[in-house]
């Protein structure tokens, strides 16, 4: 029944992608107004004023505001414009590239009709995830006894459905038009990034305030709608955009020859088929590429890996040090307010620190997870990803070892957990030298390091649950899984004096119990954490061996 | 023992699947130098059998030998010495055919690339683009080519003429014909039969798990039956037709009739002369499709009879 229209098809195959993000994004709200309410605000509002504005933080915010304005307006705003952006690059550009696109209008179905289904489905995805959170704004306060005075939730939730769709629409047009997915969704992106950033900015620059609204992002937040309620010609103008967006997106696809179906481009393709790089990129992406199988496995993440260790090296690395200069005088009794569970949760730091700091902000959480994002895609994919693309018997057929297999692809993991691991150190560093914060080389390298095995330890994980069923949804959720789990706990039991040993039992224990950015490796943590990881792996080796190859 | 000059051989090879028997005590031997047609309709077991013998799932009893060495115990010393075309065959989308055949030969080693670019050349595939973007005949032609690179003397090949043309299904029947003419061996699943009839030296007809029966190509022509079309001055009872021995597979219209008949001809033409006046004659010598549909139509109670008859070989 949910396939009897290409609006059902298109809402079935989206709709758990949209309830996850409104979900998540629900529990976040849910969670920062329970802290906003028990801290000492002036931490976000003694940033400095571009940071502020970036972080839609109004001046002198209460609780609600705060809550509002970073959860709705800057995470939610972002998180379902992005959503749109994908579903609007995939609905025609994606099943183009698919290949599915041919067999859909090989129906009786015109291209016009195809379109208007799939934006329609756009709509309506978009409009429940935000309906959905217009109510959680409406219900959390309630919950939380927090009072929000006059703030209109709803108005602001308009505003941002409407600006969420229309990035949607951009990538739509741009698909229909070129059915270039990559550009369809690259530029919208692109487009978005750049004008919520100018419209944050350009306001604080003198002269230049009215530029702002060169940029759609401006009509939907530039009327301040939590305050002022819905501002008509703002959203006529959204609304207006969609439209023609719309209209260009039909034309688009009436006017041209369908793709085919094709694989996707990297950057090293790309340097390959340039005539000035050529020579170079042919080797290296050619000879070089299919010289081992580990050359191989590293070189099909490059486009993860580059996000990853950017991400790492300048976010939270470079970016971190002056953040912690800006903040410095607010942030240091901000931990004595948190709940100690809170604190626990988020790595345990002295706040006062700059240490502290960095262990909160970059280690606790995200340096662990962005080893993992590689490792465990690596994991996952290296045996029972290839088992599901059913290329497994193929190389098997080769004269190469079952434990061969194994042993390379755990090399191409370790490859890409060190190249995070070394890209952290590097922007750790130069955020410390950079902000002058003079914290220990050593220290910052023993954090790195321990990050990155600890990563290797739930790839290694995840290479096993593959190597012993073949089943990549095993793989990944498991591994995913037990790495949570392992953070939770290791957390939790120490806030309990009888559970407090039980946390040895994880391998977070491991991570950042003896502070490593303060005191160095302690090389029997390290230990521990590497003679897992090859243990995972030897029984990887083994696991696979005595198993029937699945089929895919 | 293992049988030194067979190119495969199995001993009562049999893998079951939990409650599934998809393979059931399979003897079969392959010679170097023939190239050895391995028939089956859909799901009948051959992918199975191919995936057994590849070490790639370990038989549930039974053993099998490849040039003499254990399928499992000696798996990395076969790999070297065979090629092999998977059946639905997948490669990696994002590297080009080039790509894909070096990373193979890396892997493998022994090949000389003048016999990748004469294959290449004969098969008239396109090594320059990206895997993920050939048509699925051309893809397969990558395929096929990795398999042959290195020369192997067992070519293990599962489906191989999947998406190939008519002309260039002729060409890979010749490339196959050249390597059992140089003393290696191929052994070629399939359930397209023409192609097999074209090529191979021995057939044999796999069903549900077991094997029916193996023949050589010869004996089974000369075995085989006979399409025969009959013109008659007068009506005739299909039961009369059906009651002559060797006959089977009766259709009459009025005076024209049209049967299946295994066995001399003379014989046919006697039994016809007794009874009616035979106006026109013609026969054709059946197909493949039709000895092997002949072979299917047994029923279950036929079955164990012609397994014994295959299996004693």
């Amino acid at each position: 029944m949910f396939l009897r229209t290409i609006f059902a098809k298109t809402l079935r195959d989206r709709w758990l992608g949209m309830a996850i993000a409104a979900s998540v994004l629900a529990l976040f709200m849910l969670y920062a107004m329970a802290v906003y309410r028990d801290i000492d605000l002036s931490i976000y509002t003694d940033l400095p004023t571009g940071l502020r504005e970036l972080m839609g933080i109004p001046e002198g915010a209460d609780v609600a505001s705060l809550s509002y304005n970073v959860m709705l307006g800057f995470t939610a705003s972002l998180a379902l414009a992005g959503l749109a952006i994908s579903m609007g690059s995939a609905a025609v550009a994606g099943e183009e590239r698919g290949g599915t696109l041919g067999l859909l209008l090989a129906n009786p179905k015109s291209r016009t009709q195809v379109v208007l289904s799939k934006a329609g489905s756009l709509v309506a995805l978009t409009g429940a995830a935000a309906a959905a959170l217009a109510a959680t704004g409406y219900l959390v306060p309630v919950v939380l006894s927090v009072e929000i005075g006059a703030m209109q939730v709803g108005a602001m939730m308009l505003h941002l459905f409407l600006n969420a769709l229309f990035y949607g629409f951009l990538a739509l047009a741009v698909g229909c038009w070129t059915g270039n997915r990559t550009l369809a969704s690259g530029l919208s992106a692109g487009v978005m990034v750049v004008s919520y950033v100018a419209t944050g900015l350009l306001p604080l620059v003198e002269g230049l305030a009215g530029a702002a609204k060169v940029f759609p992002w401006y009509y939907f937040d530039g009327s301040d709608p939590l305050l002022n309620g819905l501002d008509w010609s703002h959203l006529g103008i959204l609304t207006g955009g969609c439209l023609v967006l719309g209209a260009v997106a039909v034309v688009g696809v009436n006017r041209r020859d369908l793709r085919g179906p094709s694989v996707g481009r990297t950057l090293l393709d790309r340097l390959r088929d340039d005539p000035r790089t050529k020579r170079v990129f042919e080797r290296l992406a050619g000879s070089t590429r299919v010289s081992h199988l580990w050359v191989k496995t590293t070189s099909e993440y490059q486009n993860l890996l580059i996000v990853v260790a950017t991400v790492m090296f300048a976010l939270m690395g470079v970016l971190m040090g002056p953040m912690y200069t800006a903040i410095e005088s607010s942030v240091a009794d901000l931990g004595d307010q948190f709940p100690e569970a809170i604190m626990a949760l988020a790595g345990g730091g002295d706040l006062s620190t700059p240490e502290g700091f960095y262990q909160v902000e970059t280690f606790s959480l995200m340096a662990p997870m962005a080893v993992m994002i590689v490792t465990i895609v690596i994991g996952t994919r290296a045996l029972a990803g290839e088992e599901a693309r059913r290329t497994m018997g193929l190389l098997l057929a080769n004269p190469i070892r079952r434990s061969t297999v194994v042993a390379h692809q755990s090399w191409a993991m370790v490859c890409y957990a060190v190249a995070v691991g070394v890209a952290t150190f590097a922007g750790v560093l130069l955020g410390s030298v950079v902000a002058g914060l003079g914290m220990s080389v050593v220290g910052i390298a023993a954090a790195s390091l321990l990050a990155t095995l600890l990563g290797l330890l739930f790839g290694a994980l995840a290479l096993l649950l593959g190597a012993a069923t073949g089943r990549v949804k095993i793989a990944a959720f498991g591994a995913a899984g037990a790495a949570l789990a392992s953070h939770l706990l290791n957390a939790f039991l120490p806030l309990s004096d009888r559970l407090a040993s039980g946390a040895r039992l994880t391998p977070n224990y491991y991570y950042l119990t003896r502070d490593p950015l303060v005191n160095g490796v302690a090389w029997s943590h390290a230990g521990v954490l590497a003679a897992v990881t090859v243990g995972l792996v030897a029984a990887s080796a083994v696991a696979f061996e005595r198993r029937d190859i699945r089929h895919g | 023992m293992a049988g030194t000059d067979a190119a495969i051989r199995t001993e009562g090879l049999t893998k079951h699947y939990g409650d599934v028997r998809a393979l059931i005590d399979l003897d079969l031997e392959v010679s170097l130098g023939e190239v050895y047609g391995f028939l089956g309709p859909n799901g009948s077991g051959k992918t199975t059998m191919i995936r057994t013998i590849l070490d790639e799932i370990r038989p549930t009893s039974g053993r099998a030998w490849i040039l003499g060495l254990d399928t499992h115990r000696d798996a990395y010393e076969i790999r070297p010495r065979i090629g092999y075309v998977p059946g639905d065959l997948a490669l990696y989308p994002n590297l080009t055919g080039q790509d894909t055949i070096t990373y193979f030969a890396n892997l493998r080693g022994g090949v000389e690339w003048s016999y990748v670019d004469e294959l290449a050349d004969r098969l008239q595939a396109d090594l320059s683009k990206k895997v993920g973007d050939l048509s699925s005949g051309n893809r397969q032609k990558v395929g096929l080519i990795q398999a042959l690179m290195n020369r192997p003397e067992v070519l293990i090949m599962d489906e191989p003429s999947t998406g190939l043309d008519p002309l260039m299904q002729r060409e890979f029947q010749t490339i196959l014909r050249d390597v059992a003419a140089e003393g290696r061996a191929v052994f070629l699943s399939s359930h397209i039969l023409s192609e097999v009839q074209r090529v191979a030296d021995r057939v044999a007809i796999i069903r549900r798990g077991r094997l029916v029966a193996v023949e050589s190509l010869q004996d089974l022509r000369t075995k085989a039956l006979r399409r025969v079309h009959l013109e008659l001055e007068a009506p005739v009872e299909a039961a009369t037709l059906a009651g002559i021995a060797g006959v089977r597979d009766v259709t009459v219209e009025g005076r024209f009739a049209e049967l299946s008949f295994e066995g001399k001809m003379a014989g046919l033409l006697r039994s016809l002369a007794q009874h009616h006046e035979v106006v026109d004659v013609s026969t054709k010598e059946a197909d493949l499709d039709e000895i092997f549909l002949a072979y299917y139509r047994e029923d279950a109670s036929g079955d164990e009879e012609l397994v014994e008859a295959g299996a004693g070989r």
